[in-house]
């Protein structure tokens, strides 16, 4: 019998376009998904090839001056691209996954944009979590928006009815096969993806395979649940591309305007403005006070004397800190706000699967806002040690020749924010399974009405 | 009088659509929808215009109440410039929100455009932004297609199409009327959601709006006009080439998905696969490469400024650059400043010629999908489109440099050559030179660059038209009742 539902299933020609058409898509995700990788790794060679020779000039040209070097050279810091991060783009695309920074005030430095064309951002990424997320419901709607209510109109419900022995068990047929066959897409394509993509083979892509599924679970609990509402094929149809509609198009977006309204960010623009005047402003007040407060803040470097020069580095590089150190209440506000943005998101998404699984993709690709937050953090550490490493250095005079400059270089940041496999799981899991329920209340009242 | 059957059919028909209870819950909705949507943009806008309005006063406040200095430390101070935003980018978002929007703009130094909307979004921003352009370009279609899927079809399945066949109705007649009925529905919503557009897009203003602004308008209503009429159109053919209503929906859903949904973003990926841009890294290091080869200011051995200080030296007949009538330093930085920055437009153009290709690409398929070459012109008539954002950023290059100019020309005139011994503080110049800077202001491009810049999309949108007015010709011959 099951052999049978799959044959009559498959034999449709409908059913036949719209899985190559999602394999299609998908394939062509995975493509685009190679292709970001690629070039997230050709970017990463490029900058540790720039950063050796840009030192190594900048060490001949300023070999006098060892705070003359430093105020042009650049250190890099990389935040790791996982593979995973090939099946969901997420954010990637618009936040630079290089960070190069000078030693002078991070600040000015933090948010320094990437290159990109605004049209790419604009229109999004071909990625496979669009795949999943957009185009995998329609397919599971096109093929059950129809499957009881198919057979009740062409009246062969009765037929079924009287002939199978239980009917229930048949209903549950009907849809196996279809969640079988859309599993079975989801996971040809997640197992091409890990020769394609390189993917290793451990805890995140399992919980990435497990929310993926989980999304395919629910959309198959909405269609049961609307096929049980007894409605003719057409009122189906429309009701569950609205539903499509609801929650891929209109409450997502809503949602962030929502986010936007609630949490405006005009801390960044203040940081930005304020840092500038918190440095500039130094350089027409007296050096002491300026150099009191940079003792203030490191007092590890007391004991290097001021210079008594009109311009000397001790100053310079005190000033610079006090650019940053003046606008931290502007930037830590930027901070906070940015965790409340991504925590609201997350609580909302909590309630919408669609949501849900995007972002629990991007979380587990490392490619969210969370990721970029963390990095951002981990920029400032990265810049707070070069400081650390080289303020007594130039204070020293050490002259630049004794530095060794090859061995500054580009750092690595890898985000090991713990997962959370039961928030990844358990709603979509619990919500599939109360869609289900319902449906089968629903199912068990007039399935025998013919 | 009687009326004539292409007005019966289309009273009909409206008649028809309206007597659901189904269609008025769905306008509704989307009405409610609308109102969200424009209820928070207004107050996005209202914010965002206020943050701005308020961080470039204050920028220009402390540009100003420097004291004294030196100017090339003015230089260095530098300034900001944020990026404004259109009125009718209450409409229509188009890209904003991935567009940066402050500038520093220094002397040397070609900073980027910071601080996107995107840079500080979570995961979220990707399912797109929720304006009246996107009601009125996304689901203000499906609706019709929902709705017109019928129109012919479910006539042909209960057999009346052949009754008005052989009463005298001819195939145009019956496709215009139905197509007219259809788009009454669709003017229903759609014109309520421009009327929406019209009054936020005056209060924005803060004013009469100019001839540009009401052309920017009156354009964007023309062609969402011809859209719906598009769309409608699109409908009643698909459903009277269909055998029944349910095939006509699927096929214009699948359509609708595949032109909306799927295939702007594979022409995009398209597009930049097949331009493939440099990175960052790639980029500076190209425009440093050049600038050491042309002539490096930083470089104390620099070959090209040597030969600058022996001709200058010669010319003046003097020993050392000392002895010059003017300052020396200024001069050295006034020349550097013009090769680098030659250097970074000429490199900046070649960026923008690769994206421009890119978008020309994801344009041309706008002979493929209508939706495309809507969605194209909507965000350049919005303002919120590429060729704003390189205005605006070409724009403020040239406030950067000029500014940079400027203090490196009061440095050459007013600062002495010879050095302060390194005790003393240096010299400096009166603030009064701060207050002759003047203040930047983005101006936009004009509605007929705009329309030079999307001449393809417009021609998309003719060919649209004429297709859709051939099929239907040639529908109205070969259509049978049956």
């Amino acid at each position: 019998m099951l052999i049978l539902l799959f044959q009559s299933f498959l034999r449709a020609t409908g059913v036949r376009l719209g899985l190559g058409f999602l394999l299609a898509a998908g394939l062509i995700s995975l493509l685009v998904g190679r292709q970001f990788l690629d070039r997230q790794q050709r970017h990463r060679h490029e900058v540790g090839a720039a950063q050796q020779a840009e030192l190594r000039q900048l060490a001949q040209f300023h070999a006098k001056e060892m705070g003359l070097m430093l105020y042009y050279a650049q250190f890099g810091l990389v935040n790791e691209t996982p593979p995973l991060a090939g099946l969901s783009i997420g954010q990637r695309d618009v936040n630079p996954a290089v960070q190069r920074v000078t030693i002078r005030g991070l600040e000015a430095q933090k948010y320094d944009a990437d290159l990109h064309n605004p049209t790419n951002l604009l229109l999004g990424n071909l990625d496979f979590s669009f795949v999943l997320v957009y185009l995998f419901p329609l397919l599971i709607i096109a093929f059950t928006y129809s499957a009881v209510s198919e057979e009740r109109e062409n009246g062969t419900w009765r037929l079924v009815a009287v002939q199978s022995r239980y009917l229930p068990g048949f209903l549950t047929q009907l849809f196996a096969v279809r969640l079988a066959v859309v599993l079975a897409v989801l996971a040809a394509l997640l197992l091409l993806a890990v020769p394609v993509l390189g993917l290793p083979l451990d805890a995140s892509l399992g919980l990435f395979a497990g929310t993926a599924v989980g999304y395919v679970l629910v959309w198959f609990g909405i269609c049961f649940w609307v096929a049980s509402l007894g409605k003719a094929s057409g009122t189906n149809a429309m009701l569950l591309v609205t539903a499509w509609l609801g929650l891929l198009l209109v409450v997502p977006a809503a949602v962030n305007q929502y986010l936007l309204v609630r949490y405006p960010l005009p801390e960044a623009l203040a940081t930005t403005v304020r840092q500038r005047k918190g440095y500039h402003e130094k350089w027409d007040l007296p050096q002491a006070p300026t150099v009191a407060r940079f003792f203030a803040h490191y007092p590890q470097f007391r004991h290097f004397p001021l210079p008594a020069t009109s311009f000397n580095w001790l100053w310079y590089y005190a000033m610079q800190q006090m650019g940053d150190d003046e606008s931290a209440p502007q930037a830590g506000e930027l901070r906070r706000k940015l965790y409340q943005r991504e925590a609201a998101s997350r609580q909302l998404a909590l309630l919408l699967p669609s949501l849900h699984a995007q972002l629990g993709l991007n979380d587990l690709a490392r490619s969210g806002l969370g990721n970029q937050v963390r990095f951002l953090d981990e920029t400032s550490r990265f810049h707070e040690q070069l400081r650390l490493y080289f303020y007594p250095r130039i204070f020293g005079e050490q002259p630049v020749a004794a530095e060794p400059w090859d061995r500054h270089r580009v750092q690595v940041f890898t985000d090991r924010a713990p997962l959370r496999p039961a928030g990844l799981l358990l709603p979509p899991l619990l919500l599939a399974l109360l869609l289900a329920g319902l449906g089968w209340r629903n199912f068990r009242r007039h399935l025998y009405q013919l | 009088m009687p009326l004539s059957p292409f007005r019966l059919i289309a009273r009909h028909q409206w008649h028809t659509l309206l007597r659901e209870r189904a269609v008025w819950l769905l306008l509704g909705l989307v009405l409610l929808v609308a109102a969200y949507a424009a209820a928070a943009g207004w107050t996005t806008y209202r914010q965002q215009q206020a943050t701005q309005v308020h961080y470039q006063q204050q920028a220009r406040r402390d540009w100003l109440s420097n004291p004294d200095k030196h100017p090339h430390r003015m230089a260095h101070y530098g300034h900001f410039a944020f990026r404004p935003r259109a009125p009718l980018s209450l409409f229509d978002g188009g890209m904003d929100r991935f567009l940066g929007n402050a500038i520093f703009l220094e002397a040397h130094r070609q900073n980027p455009v910071n601080f996107s909307e995107a840079g500080f979004s979570t995961g979220l921003l990707r399912f797109g932004d929720l304006s009246l352009a996107l009601l009125l370009q996304v689901l203000l279609p499906l609706l019709l297609f929902f709705l017109g899927a019928g129109t012919v079809a479910a006539d042909r399945e209960n057999g009346t199409l052949r009754l008005l066949l052989t009463q005298g109705v001819s195939w145009p007649q019956l496709l215009l009327g139905k197509a007219a009925g259809l788009l009454a529905v669709g003017l229903l919503l759609g014109v309520p959601l421009l009327a929406l557009t019209g009054g936020l897009w005056l209060a924005a203003q803060g004013g009469a709006p100019s001839l540009d602004e009401v052309l920017r308008f009156g354009l964007l209503t023309l062609f969402y006009g011809l859209y719906l009429a598009l769309c409608c159109g699109v409908a009643v053919l698909v459903s009277a080439a269909s055998r029944t209503a349910r095939t006509a929906l699927v096929g214009l859903i699948g359509g609708w998905l595949l032109l909306t949904m799927v295939l702007p973003r594979a022409a995009q990926a398209l597009g930049s696969y097949v331009y493939a841009l440099p990175s960052k890294t790639a980029f500076q290091t190209a425009i440093q490469a050049d600038i050491s080869r042309q002539g490096d200011s930083h470089n104390p051995d620099d070959p090209h400024y040597q030969a600058l200080r022996d001709s200058v030296l010669r010319a003046h007949g003097v020993a050392t650059t000392d002895q010059l009538p003017f300052n020396y330093g200024g001069y050295v930085m006034a020349e550097g400043e013009k090769i680098s920055a030659g250097i970074y437009t000429r490199h900046y153009r070649r960026l923008l010629d690769t994206f421009r290709q890119q978008n020309q690409f994801a344009r041309s398929v706008a002979f493929l999908d209508p939706y495309l070459a809507l969605k194209n012109l909507s965000m350049a008539l919005a303002g919120t489109d590429f060729l704003a954002y390189t205005r605006f950023q070409q724009q403020a290059e040239a406030y950067r440099y000029a500014l940079a100019q400027q203090m490196n020309q009061l440095q050459i005139e007013h600062i002495p050559n010879r050095k302060r011994p390194p005790t003393e503080k240096d010299h400096t110049i009166d603030r009064a030179y701060w207050q002759r800077v003047p203040e930047f202001r983005y101006q936009a491009p004009t509605v007929q660059q705009v329309l030079r810049a999307e001449w393809v999309s417009v021609a998309a949108f003719g060919f649209w038209g004429l297709l859709l007015l051939g099929l239907g010709r040639r529908a109205a011959t070969r259509l049978t009742a049956l």
